[in-house]
């Protein structure tokens, strides 16, 4: 058995009000790929600041190498040979690759830099572990893929032995994340330790040698892989027995509900970020939109909702040519919307969860007395949502920023599926929930499929995409580059169509 | 909480004023005088003379509605810092159907000459507005510029179109004088039935009333109203209020215009309830003392109202410390600036504090609510 590299033990670590890390004890041997899963808060990210020396425990030990430490700073941590790789990058895009990874460290003599020598170490990083890199080449003409591995070898040329990798794979397509996985077996091969964040169980399945679930701040439980299976894993995480694999049942599809024909929209430049994109949804359908972020998927469904004019093509909700209208009228004609950012489109943190809750109906008859809002029917109303939806607040008086995202989002969802609306358009509604949050936001999906409502559904997440739709569509370059009914396609399939790799013709799209 | 954040609310402009007070003492020391000798003879001048308390109620009237015009832009989102020159051109237009319109009863004339105040303030803001929500054009520095154009603007109907000819020949640059139709009642034959006489408690007239049933119902409004509910969601995310189908544009104009309407009222306190001519030394200034006061009052409508009576009183104040107690009055102002500074650090600071506790406060809700069947 390889030797303890590192030891954390006892780790506690308070918030005002929370304790993220409860005596959490961790082991990292050298040359493993340990996972950490948890869900959202259960406190994975505190524990991996404070082993990179952002945060300091309030109880517990560090040791690193079997001796005892403390690390005050990610500079200490360097000096140890702990690096981390961020789930946002921080890169700089009009630097090249090598400019990128020497920064904060550049070679330099009496102030010039060394340039050159910079270059050649980053070629030779790149060769040592496999990594396909040009270190001339700028950044921000890289995929998201190629920008990750300049992150990893940016800590790696700052001398690190052990990598912390914080849900590394959340931006990726199917085929990055291989390679992604690929280059970590090499990294291990070559004797480097990663620690591994995710809440991706079959990834963490694939490429980990152990896993160790955190739960509420506490240490469920560590983990061989081979020892557990993904039932137990996620049992582990949440507490509760999850259901994996959403029950699916063939529902005939009724009428087409929303049209699209020859949609094309305008991006924030003057180009095209839609371009003549077709597709129709019926009712008791799950329509998904497969694809990379930014390839027109938040413009399309800007522009189904009423937000952002069309330069060309139509639009019809039941029949309805809603090509010129506004975002009001659209809702009235029962289009309900999950906005991708439920912080920028979906609340008004500021305001109180009783108003977030009638945003958007506040205009109904019901809900005024002439030009006064009704407060005693809007305070039934949402006492019966917040019950409906079992939504977690002491006071629905609280701003909505009080909650936590999962509950923001249930606030969003008690309040577009109220007043029985008939297309949901759906936009990255389980971004940022924990298991337990995203399963009850695909069954409420589900069961609006199952109500009769025609569902267009946006993710990055391509398992979500494949669980839920009846039709899957692939974006890529604000094109609809592929359409598959259910079953007949393989997510490697789609990661090619997601790239751009591979297209079908005109006509069997739309 | 709740109680604790109302008295923490109450609390936080109460100690930005001890701490601009702390300041100004430091400058009175270094002129060599006894900062609570002077604090003293401020207070006795400007709060136990019931002429004081009068005149501290003549200014803080026009201050009230100079207040409410900011904070109701403020409300929106919108930075209407044109208030200076919106009220200078609803004062000269309530001037002119004051003085222009003769015969007319009291009870059409007056509401006329206070339409004509709110329709030409709304006018003058009419190009800033739609600059800002046609073109993008920021509306401070649109609404700076337009209190230029409407500076030298007023001085040239005064001095060139609409000056009064008996007083041709006088060094006085001044309109007509307004009808008594158009003039506003002074509180004064009432104030005398209860024993209180003088010219300052004369000078008080219905306005001052108005501003306060104005501050109640702006309350009101943007509280209870559906209007007022899709302006706090406009201002707090137009993003996701577009989303929910309120006009973000529409919204705005409105609360814009209806600041503007506030802003004309302005003046009239001067103009209309005291002089009775616009003069072209009429006061200048309230559209920024407005700013001012807004800020103090958190843009609350209730607190300008008390905003502008600090206000009213600091000002009367410097008058009694420069004559009685021989220090500057320009010390005052800085008072009233350092006190300005102080608010605006310590609301920062105060929404902080709000901020993390109530992130405390949901966390600790949190574990309670754990859903049934889902204990382990």
């Amino acid at each position: 058995m390889d030797p303890l590299f590192i030891e954390l033990q006892g780790i506690t670590k308070n918030f005002p009000g929370v304790i993220a890390n409860d005596h959490v004890d961790l082991a990292v041997r050298r040359g493993e790929i340990h996972a950490l899963v948890g869900e959202n808060g259960a406190g994975k990210s505190t524990l991996m600041r404070i082993l990179y020396g952002l945060y300091q425990p309030d109880r517990g030990t560090i040791q690193v190498n079997g001796r005892p430490d403390v690390i005050d700073s990610p500079r200490r941590a360097l000096e140890l040979g702990i690096g981390m790789v961020h789930q946002h990058f921080m890169l700089i895009p009009v630097f090249t690759v090598a400019e990128n990874v020497i920064l904060g460290g550049e070679p330099a003599t009496w102030g010039r830099l060394r340039m050159i020598e910079a270059k050649q170490q980053v070629a030779e990083l790149c060769k040592q572990y496999g990594f396909s890199l040009d270190p001339a080449a700028l950044v921000g003409r890289l995929s998201v893929g190629e920008q990750q591995r300049v992150e990893i070898i940016k800590v790696l040329y700052r001398g690190a032995d052990l990598l912390i990798l914080d849900e590394p794979t959340a931006v990726l397509v199917p085929q990055e994340v291989e390679e992604l996985f690929s280059n970590l077996r090499r990294l291990k091969e070559q004797g480097k330790t990663i620690i591994f964040i995710s809440h991706k169980l079959d990834e963490v399945l694939a490429i980990s040698d152990r896993i160790t679930v955190l739960r509420r701040g506490r240490v469920i439980g560590t983990v061989t892989v081979g020892q557990a299976s993904k039932a137990q894993l996620a049992e582990m995480m949440v507490g509760r027995p999850v259901l994996l694999d959403l029950a699916h049942p063939p529902v005939p599809p009724g009428a087409v509900r929303l049209e699209a024909r020859h949609l094309s929209v305008p991006g924030a430049s003057t180009r095209l970020a839609v371009r003549d994109v077709s597709l129709s949804v019926h009712g008791s359908e799950i329509y998904g939109i497969a694809g990379v972020e930014g390839n027109g998927q938040t413009e399309l469904v800007e522009a189904l909702v009423g937000l952002r004019a069309l330069s060309g093509g139509a639009l019809l909700i039941d029949g309805h040519d809603v090509s010129r209208t506004t975002a009001r009228a659209i809702r009235l004609l029962g289009v309900a919307h999950i906005p991708e950012d439920r912080h920028r489109r979906g609340l008004v943190l500021p305001m109180a969860v009783w108003e977030n809750v009638i945003l958007g109906h506040h205009y109904r008859k019901e809900f005024t007395n002439g030009p006064l809002l009704n407060r005693p029917t809007i305070d039934d109303f949402v006492r019966r949502r917040v019950h409906e939806y079992d939504i977690r607040v002491a006071d629905t008086d609280l701003p909505v920023l009080a909650l936590s995202g999962g509950n923001q989002q249930k606030v969003i969802v008690a309040r577009e599926f109220a007043f029985a609306p008939k297309v949901l358009v759906a936009a990255q509604p389980t971004r940022g929930l924990d298991i337990g949050a995203t399963e009850f936001v695909m069954h409420q999906i589900l069961e609006a499929r199952g109500a009769g409502m025609a569902v267009l559904l946006v993710s990055a997440n391509l398992e979500e995409i494949l669980a839920l739709s009846d039709r899957i569509g692939v974006m890529y370059g604000g094109r609809l580059v592929g359409e598959f009914i259910r079953g007949a396609s393989t997510p490697a399939e789609l990661g090619l169509y997601m790239t751009g790799a591979k297209r079908q013709d005109e006509a069997t799209v739309g | 909480m709740k109680g604790r954040l109302l008295a923490l609310q109450i609390a936080t402009p109460l100690l930005a004023i001890l701490f601009g007070m702390l300041i100004a003492s430091a400058i009175i020391l270094v002129i060599g005088r006894n900062p609570l000798d002077v604090y003293a003879v401020m207070v006795r001048f400007s709060l136990t003379r019931t002429d004081s308390l009068f005149s501290i109620l003549f200014k803080a009237t026009p201050l009230m509605f100079a207040g409410l015009a900011v904070a109701i832009s403020f409300k929106a989102g919108l930075f209407n810092i044109g208030v200076e020159g919106q009220y200078y051109v609803g004062a000269f237009c309530a001037a002119l159907v004051g003085f222009s319109l003769k015969g007319l009863p009291m009870v059409v004339h007056l509401p006329l000459a206070l339409l004509a105040a709110m329709v030409g303030a709304m006018a003058w803001a009419l190009v800033p507005i739609l600059l800002k929500l046609r073109r993008g054009a920021h509306e401070v520095i649109t609404t700076i510029m337009m209190n230029y154009i409407a500076s030298a603007l007023l001085l040239y109907l005064i001095n060139d179109v609409f000056r009064d000819p008996a007083q041709i020949g006088t060094p006085r640059v001044r309109t007509p004088d307004v009808a008594l139709s158009a003039r506003i009642p002074s509180l004064g034959p009432l104030l005398a039935r209860v024993g209180l006489h003088g010219s300052d408690v004369e000078k008080v007239n219905l306005l001052l009333v108005g501003g306060i049933l104005l501050a109640v119902v702006l309350t009101y409004f943007l509280s209870r109203t559906r209007f007022g509910y899709e302006v706090r969601a406009v201002s707090f995310n137009p993003l996701a209020a577009e989303a929910a189908g309120i006009p973000n544009a529409r919204t705005r104009f409105e609360m814009f215009m209806l600041s503007a309407a506030i802003a004309g009222l302005a003046g009239l306190n001067d103009i209309l309830g005291f002089f009775g001519y616009l003069d072209i030394d009429f006061p200048k200034g309230l559209g920024f003392l407005g700013i001012s006061v807004a800020l103090l009052a958190k843009n609350n409508p209730l607190g300008v109202i008390l905003a502008a009576l600090l206000f009213g009183f600091l000002d009367r104040g410097a008058a009694g410390v420069q004559f009685f107690a021989q220090v500057p009055k320009e010390t005052i102002v800085i008072l009233q600036a350092i006190i300005i500074l102080a608010i605006v650090v310590a609301y920062e600071l105060l929404t902080r504090y709000v901020r993390t506790q109530r992130k405390r406060e949901a966390e600790l809700v949190a574990p309670v609510a754990v859903p049934a069947g889902a204990g382990p």
